[in-house]
C-alpha cells in the first residue's frame, strides 16, 4: 500500500456515504431537467429502501434439507443480492414516483405540494405495512454486502485498494449510472428534448416534442433512481431498516443544486458531502486530523461549516432549468 | 369549489377525530413517547409486558401515541387514555415526567405507573409523587458494569461506548460500564484503551451513516467492541463491526439483541415488561402503593447480562463464571456501582488507582456554571 490505512478507511467510508447520494441526485437532475422538480426524494427513496430490504432479508435464506441456510457468501453472490434490491428498490421507487408524475404532469398539481405529500406518507405507510405483515416497524437483514478483494484487480496498487477491496457493488452501480446519464442527456436526441422540455417546453412542444411523455419518464426514472439509492443507503448504513432515510433525500437536492444539475459536478458535490460527513463523524479518530488538536465538538460541524463556505462562492454561477417547478398548460403562451 | 372541497376534507377530519375520541372502555392503557411499540426497546418491552398480563388476566388494554413528543401531547393523550376508560396508565420514559407531574393531579382516580422517571415540575424545581403514582426506575449502572466486565474479560481491551442522547438512563449505562471495564483490568491486572474520543451521545437514536462512520473509524483504529446504548443507531454498529476487519463487537442494549446481528456478543438487559407486570399485579391484586419510588437492580432481577455467552468463543465458560460472580457480589453489596454522576465515577477509578479524567468528563459533562 502507498497510502496510510487511515487514508482508504477515510476514502472507503466516503464512497459508501456518497454513492446513495450520487445516484439519487443524478436522477433528480434528470427530473429536474424535464422541468419538473421532485422533492419526494426521500420518500421514494424509504418506500424502495423498505420493500427492497424486506424481500432481500427473505431471499438471502435457502433452505437446504429443511434447514434455514444463509447462501450470499462470495463477492458475488453479495453483488447479485445487490444487484436484485437495487432493481427491486427501483421498481417500487418508479410506481411511487408515478403518484408525483400523475399529480404534477397530468393533473397540473403543484409539484411541491404532491411531493411534500408522498414524504409525508411513504414512513407511516411503511411503517404501517411492516407492523401488519412483519409484526414490528424494524427490517433485519444479514448479509453485509462489503466486498472483501475483488481477484487480481485488488491487487493494482492504489486503484485495486480504493475500487477493489472493501467496497459493495452499488460503487460500480453509481459509476456506470453516472455515465449512462451523462450520455443521455447530452448524447442523444432524447436527451436534447428532455432539456429542451425544461427550459422552454413551449418551443419544444411547437417541434413536436411530447411534453407530457418526456416529464413523466424523467419523473419515473427519477423514482427508480431514488428508490435503488434508498436500498444502498440502508444497506450501507445498518443492518436494518429503521423507517427513516436521514434525511439523505434532502441532502441529494442540496447536491443537485450544488452540482448545479451537471453530471460531473454533482460527482464532485456528492464526494464532498461524503468526504465532510466522514471527517465530521471520525474526525477525531484519523491520526492526521486530530494532531490539529481541535476541540472534539468542532468535527460535527465541518460538514455544515465546509457546505457553508462552499456554497457561498458557488452558489452565483448556480443555474437552475428555467422551467423547473413550473406546471406545463399547452393553453398558456 | 375550492371552498366546498376543503369544507368537506375539514368536515371530515373532525369526523375522524371525533370517532378516535368517542370512549370505549380499556383500562390497562399505555403511551408511547417517541418510540412506537415496535422500537425493539423499553416501548416495546413495556408493551409486551402489558399484553401478556392483559391476556393471561382478561383484561382490556389499548396504547396511544401522542401525536408529537411535547407535555402538551404527551398530557392529551393520557386524557384520551381516561376518557377511553382507563384505569391504570403505564407511560414508559422520562419525557413523561412533567406530564405525568400534572396528570396526576388532574387523575386522582387513575393510577399512574412511570418508567424510567419522577414528576416533577418543567424546571425541576418541584419533584412531587401523589400516591396514585408509582415510579420505576432501573439500574442501568449495574448492567452496563456487567457489560464492560464481561467484556474486557473476554479478552475485549480496547472498547468504546455510543449513547443515543445524554439523557440519565444512558448515561447510567455508560458510567457503569466504564467503572465495569476498569474493574475487570484491575482484577485481571491488564491494560485497556478507553479514550475519551471513542465515548460519545451520538445526538439522535436513528441509523445514520454519520454513526456507522464513526463506528468505522474507531473499528480501524483499534477499538474491539462497542456498547451502543443508543436505540437504531445501534444497528449502524452492527453494520461497521460486521465490515470490519478482524473480529469486532457491539454489545446491544434493552433486550437481547443477539438476533439482530452475529456482531453481538452481549446485551445488557432491562427488565421493562417484568416492571409493567408487577405494576399491573399489585394494581389488580389491591396491593398498589403508590406515591414511591422503585429501583429495580440485579437484587430484584431487573437488569441482567443473557445467559448465552457463546459469542465469547473460547472464553465463554469462563467470562460467564466471572459474570455470575461478579453479579453474586453486585447483589451483596460488596461493589457499589457508581451510578450516573461524574463524582462516584471519578472516585471508582481513583480507588482502582486509575485517572482518566476525559473520560469522567465525557460521561457526564460538568453542568454549565
Amino acid at each position: 500500500m502507498i497510502f496510510s490505512t487511515t487514508f482508504y478507511d477515510l476514502l472507503g467510508n466516503t464512497i459508501l456515504t456518497m454513492i446513495p447520494l450520487l445516484i439519487v441526485a443524478l436522477g433528480a437532475m434528470i427530473c429536474e431537467r424535464s422541468g419538473v422538480t421532485n422533492i419526494a426524494l426521500e420518500g421514494i427513496m424509504i418506500m424502495g429502501a423498505f420493500v427492497s430490504v424486506w424481500i432481500i432479508s427473505r431471499l438471502e435464506w435457502t433452505w437446504v434439507d429443511g434447514v434455514k441456510v444463509y447462501w450470499a457468501n462470495t463477492n458475488g453472490e453479495k453483488s447479485l443480492l445487490l444487484i436484485i434490491g437495487f432493481i427491486i428498490g427501483g421498481i417500487v421507487g418508479m410506481l411511487f414516483s408515478w403518484f408525483h408524475a400523475y399529480a404534477a404532469i397530468s393533473m397540473k398539481a403543484d409539484q411541491t405540494i404532491s411531493a411534500t405529500a408522498l414524504n409525508l406518507i411513504a414512513p407511516a405507510l411503511a411503517f404501517y405495512i411492516a407492523r401488519t405483515f412483519i409484526g414490528g416497524r424494524q427490517v433485519f437483514f444479514n448479509t453485509s454486502f462489503m466486498m472483501t478483494r475483488v481477484g487480481f484487480l485488488a491487487d493494482i496498487p492504489v486503484i485495486g485498494d480504493i475500487f477493489f477491496s472493501r467496497v459493495n457493488a452499488g460503487l460500480y452501480l453509481g459509476i456506470i449510472i453516472l455515465i449512462v446519464a451523462y450520455l443521455f442527456v447530452y448524447k442523444t436526441k432524447e436527451g436534447l428534448r428532455l432539456r429542451a422540455c425544461g427550459e422552454n417546453p413551449h418551443a419544444a412542444d411547437s417541434l413536436g416534442v411530447n411534453i407530457y411523455k418526456v416529464r413523466y419518464r424523467a419523473v419515473l426514472i427519477s423514482g427508480f433512481l431514488a428508490g435503488a439509492g434508498g436500498f444502498l443507503f440502508s444497506i450501507s448504513t445498518a443492518t436494518s431498516f429503521e423507517g427513516t432515510v436521514s434525511g439523505y433525500g434532502f441532502l441529494a437536492i442540496a447536491v443537485l443544486i450544488f452540482g448545479n444539475w451537471k453530471p460531473f459536478r454533482i460527482l464532485f458535490a456528492a464526494f464532498f458531502f461524503g468526504l465532510m460527513t466522514t471527517i465530521g463523524a471520525g474526525g477525531n479518530s484519523i491520526d492526521f486530523i486530530r494532531t490539529l488538536g481541535l476541540p472534539s465538538d468542532f468535527y460535527p460541524m465541518v460538514p455544515y461549516i465546509a457546505t457553508l463556505i462552499v456554497l457561498s462562492f458557488s452558489s452565483r454561477s448556480s443555474r437552475a432549468p428555467k422551467a423547473a417547478g413550473q406546471i406545463y398548460d399547452q393553453g398558456t403562451r | 369549489m375550492k371552498k366546498a372541497l376543503l369544507a368537506f376534507a375539514l368536515a371530515l377530519i373532525s369526523v375522524f377525530t371525533l370517532v378516535a375520541c368517542s370512549g370505549g372502555n380499556y383500562e390497562i392503557a399505555m403511551i408511547t413517547d417517541s418510540g412506537g411499540i415496535d422500537d425493539k426497546s423499553f416501548n416495546q418491552g413495556t408493551w409486551e409486558g402489558i399484553v401478556e398480563y392483559a391476556t393471561e388476566n382478561g383484561k382490556t388494554y389499548k396504547y396511544y401515541k401522542p401525536r408529537e413528543v411535547s407535555d402538551t401531547a404527551y398530557l392529551r393523550a393520557i386524557k384520551l387514555a381516561v376518557r377511553g376508560g382507563a384505569k391504570i396508565v403505564i407511560t414508559p420514559g422520562y419525557l413523561f415526567e412533567t406530564a405525568i407531574y400534572e396528570a396526576q393531579t388532574l387523575y386522582p382516580e387513575v393510577k399512574f405507573v412511570l418508567i424510567d422517571g419522577e414528576p416533577h415540575t418543567a424546571d425541576y424545581a418541584t419533584y412531587k409523587t401523589e400516591a396514585n403514582t408509582m415510579n420505576i426506575l432501573f439500574d442501568e449502572h449495574e448492567v452496563g458494569f456487567y457489560a464492560g466486565y464481561a467484556a474486557v474479560y473476554g479478552g475485549l481491551t480496547n472498547l468504546g461506548f455510543f449513547g443515543g442522547m445524554a439523557v440519565p438512563a444512558v448515561q447510567r449505562f455508560g458510567i457503569g460500564y466504564i467503572a465495569g471495564a476498569y474493574y475487570a483490568a484491575d482484577d485481571l491486572g491488564v491494560t485497556i484503551t478507553f479514550p475519551a474520543e471513542h465515548y460519545e451521545y451520538l445526538g439522535s437514536f436513528a441509523p445514520t451513516p454519520e454513526a456507522k462512520t464513526k463506528a468505522a473509524t474507531w473499528y480501524s483504529g483499534g477499538v474491539q467492541v462497542i456498547f451502543a446504548a443508543a436505540g437504531g443507531a445501534g444497528s449502524s454498529a452492527m453494520a461497521a463491526a460486521v465490515e470490519a476487519t478482524g473480529s469486532k463487537y457491539v454489545i446491544g442494549v434493552d433486550k437481547d439483541q443477539s438476533g439482530d446481528s452475529t456482531s453481538v456478543i452481549t446485551s445488557a438487559l432491562k427488565g421493562v415488561g417484568e416492571a409493567a407486570i408487577s405494576a399491573l399485579e399489585d394494581f389488580y391484586g389491591n396491593t398498589w402503593e403508590g406515591g414511591r419510588t422503585i429501583s429495580l437492580g440485579s437484587v430484584e432481577g431487573g437488569v441482567a447480562l443473557p445467559a448465552d455467552f457463546s459469542r465469547f468463543g473460547a472464553n465463554a465458560a469462563e467470562v460467564k463464571a466471572a459474570y455470575e460472580a461478579i453479579f453474586a457480589e453486585v447483589v451483596a453489596g460488596n461493589i457499589v456501582v457508581p451510578t450516573n454522576d461524574r463524582a462516584s465515577l471519578g472516585a471508582f477509578l481513583t480507588n482502582l488507582g486509575v485517572s482518566n479524567q476525559a473520560l469522567v468528563d465525557k460521561a457526564e459533562p460538568a453542568p454549565a456554571a
